[in-house]
């Protein structure tokens, strides 16, 4: 279709185009998300985003992911070391087995809730990341977060 | 666009869904090239921030590789993801009014780095002016505009299915808008002097 469009056209579109283009890395966020293999999987909604309190001279966030079976909230604290540590609580609490996922070649982080729903993972590189909830029984679906930046 | 060249396009991301399907990430990763601007618009066009426009677009996607054996034809694709990212996005807002007296929304909207949907990215006298003409066009136009300005080949599929119209009438369409924003920029003195 460019065919068609002479320099004034072409400048119209351009500046259109400019104002509010989709974030940079929605395209990386979308295949993170999607690389993940089970398709059987319960999909969690971002509920809310706040800022968090934190310890002086720590930054942190707090994210809330909604799913059917499960709520799912997370604190990202920033390290001083340029790493995260990720303090995670499921709702209704259950000892249930998390994942995060982190972009290949990492490994992803498996760690167990305890009774009242609380998990950690530390030491988190910043970048893309998924958390994946294992389910208490077979024949329940695993809960998956959208990707997000940590 | 020919409707010859339609159907090739509705061709092309079918090949590249099957080839996604067989596990093809250049398939796959072609395919959200694709279709992440129309589904972004479509979500900023229902008035989200941001960040729950990127959300919303994820969510999508991930619902379709749920139902990925639900979508017979390439053409449902596209019309598959923009309705979820239109139903997504409306449940986002719902959620946010609902939220409105506990406060939760204010906070969320308070720390949403990116711009809010009413704003926009002035550079020059050139875009005041540009954007002054382009609130005078009709909706349909504007939304129009701002997909195929913002895809570098623009599937004229996939924009029909975005708009619910036959793929010969986004071409036409997509030329009146233009001609008619274009008309009302070259007569406007501010426009030619800068």
């Amino acid at each position: 279709m460019t065919g068609d469009l002479d320099d004034t056209d072409r400048d119209i579109l351009a500046r259109i185009a400019r104002d509010d283009p989709p974030p940079p890395d929605l395209d990386e966020r979308v295949l993170f998300a999607l690389a993940l293999a089970d398709l059987e999987a319960e999909v969690a909604r971002l509920a809310a985003a706040t800022p968090a309190l934190a310890r002086a001279g720590e930054q942190a966030h707090t994210v809330t992911f909604d799913a059917a079976s499960r709520t799912v909230m997370i604190t990202v604290v920033e390290r001083a070391d340029n790493l995260v540590r990720v303090d995670g609580w499921l709702a209704p609490a259950a000892a249930l087995v998390v994942e995060l996922r982190l972009p290949e070649p990492a490994e992803p982080r498996v760690v167990t809730a305890d009774d009242t729903g609380r998990f950690v993972f530390d030491e988190v590189p910043h970048g893309l990341a998924q958390l994946l909830i294992h389910p208490p029984t077979t024949g329940t679906p695993k809960v998956v977060t959208p990707s997000l930046q940590l | 666009m020919s409707p010859a060249d339609a159907v090739d396009a509705d061709a092309h991301l079918g090949e590249l869904l099957e080839r996604a399907r067989d596990g093809d990430r250049e398939s796959l990763r072609e395919l959200v090239r694709v279709l992440n601007p129309v589904l972004w618009r479509v979500a900023r066009g229902q008035g989200l921030a941001a960040e729950d426009a990127a959300d919303v677009v994820q969510t999508a996607w991930l619902e379709l590789l749920r139902r990925l054996h639900e979508i017979r034809t390439p053409r449902a694709i596209t019309a598959w993801l923009i309705t979820t990212t239109r139903r997504e996005a409306w449940h986002r807002q719902q959620r946010a009014r609902r939220d409105v007296p506990d406060g939760g929304a204010a906070v969320e909207t308070a720390v949403d780095p990116g711009p809010g949907p009413g704003e926009r990215l002035i550079a020059d006298e050139r875009d005041r002016v540009l954007w002054t003409h382009f609130d005078r066009l009709s909706e349909r136009c504007r939304d129009l505009l701002r997909i195929v300005a913002q895809v570098e080949r623009p599937d004229y599929a996939v924009i029909a299915a975005a708009f619910g119209l036959p793929h010969g009438s986004i071409g036409p369409t997509r030329s009146r808008c233009l001609a008619k924003l274009r008309a009302m920029l070259l007569a406007d003195p501010v426009w030619g002097a800068s």
